[in-house]
């Protein structure tokens, strides 16, 4: 996958002004990453993964989707232009394979026997910074689980800008434009999150 | 009686602590996911083929499967609905005329019923079947109180 010719004709070229300069110094950086996809996919996997597991709550529909996004990636690298950031580009397709795979009416139905969906047992080896003892570790687990079904009853929009905004750490500009939607629905959607989460989450104790 | 006022302070401290478990539960969150897809992503991708034996194969087989449960519970009744001793008098020159499949069906039912009307009608034994020669019984009961007079 090495040897890739990405610059694609005429992006770099004829920047009028020198103000533009930082900007397609970015672009141009950004496509040069992409150059070395190996690289690119080792980078991003985890964080591409990450997003689909938590949105889909589902291994291997999230694996899936991760392959067909690098997949889709590579073939229309040539039109990767360097507009966002290309951690926004692969995150987008990631959202549009995801909300695809929604849209699947068999797959809605058949959602329901998700016979690989994540559970409390995938983070039992995982230990809670700064909760040494077992109690708290237990204990942490259990707010974790809570978390995971809360998250799993938002709608798949809220869910996204959820995950995108606090798990990914992405700033709302940039999520408005990884989903396309405006800024004002994001906070909308996500107001609405997290007040459906702190009632769940609240009404457990 | 004394009731207890609902302190704004109190509340406002309610809501405080909310918001802090609810912070510290997202952060939780975000170590468990973390965790869990770094654990993930370590894995090579798996294969086409491997894949498939997962999430695809499961989406031809879960289908596949109420296919043929479907298949095994419809086909006895096709099978019952077209038997030879029924359907010869299910096919009557009214199911010959083409309608919708409602007509259809509800002629079926009524053939269906029509035909086991009839085969119990042929079934009842001879000593009880209708007279047939009443008037040749009737004439031999007269000449019979004829004679013995």
């Amino acid at each position: 996958m090495e040897e890739i010719a990405t610059t694609p004709a005429g992006v770099l070229a004829g920047a009028p002004g020198a103000g533009n300069e930082l900007a397609i110094e970015k672009k141009e950086q950004a496509v040069l990453e992409l150059a070395d996809f190996d690289e690119v996919v080792r980078v991003y996997r985890p964080r591409i993964l990450r997003f689909l597991l938590s949105s889909l709550t589902d291994r291997d529909a999230a694996e899936t989707l991760t392959q067909e996004c690098f997949l889709k990636a590579w073939n229309a690298r040539h039109q990767f232009r360097g507009d966002s950031s290309l951690s926004t580009w692969l995150t987008r397709i990631a959202v549009n394979l995801m909300r695809d795979h929604l849209r699947s009416r068999s797959l809605r139905f058949w959602q329901k026997t998700k016979g690989t969906a994540l559970d409390v047992m995938d983070i039992s080896d995982w230990i809670p910074d700064g909760r040494s003892s077992p109690e708290n570790a237990a204990l942490a687990r259990d707010q974790v689980a809570g978390m995971w079904k809360a998250v799993d009853q938002l709608s798949a929009q809220q869910r996204s800008v959820f995950v995108l905004r606090f798990v990914e750490e992405m700033e709302l500009d940039e999520i408005a434009e990884t989903i396309g939607m405006n800024l004002s629905t994001v906070k909308s959607h996500l107001y609405r999150a997290l007040a459906i989460l702190r009632e769940r989450m609240g009404g457990k104790r | 009686m004394k009731f207890r006022k609902e302190n704004p302070e109190e509340s406002g401290a309610g809501t405080r602590d909310d918001m802090r478990e609810l912070v510290e539960a997202i952060g939780l969150y975000r170590s468990a996911m973390r965790h869990v897809a770094e654990k993930q992503a370590g894995r090579p991708f798996a294969p086409v083929a491997q894949r498939a034996s997962g999430f695809r194969l499961r989406m031809v087989l879960v289908p596949a499967l109420g296919a043929a449960l479907a298949a095994a519970v419809i086909t006895p009744t096709v099978v019952h609905m077209h038997h030879p001793a029924t359907t010869a008098s299910r096919v009557s020159p009214a199911a010959q005329v083409p309608g919708t499949a409602t007509t259809v069906a509800k002629m079926d039912d009524t053939q269906l019923m029509d035909q086991i009307d009839s085969d119990l009608t042929e079934g009842v034994p001879d000593a009880l079947q209708p007279l047939t020669g009443w008037d040749d019984t009737a004439n031999k009961a007269t000449k019979t109180a004829g004679t013995e007079k």
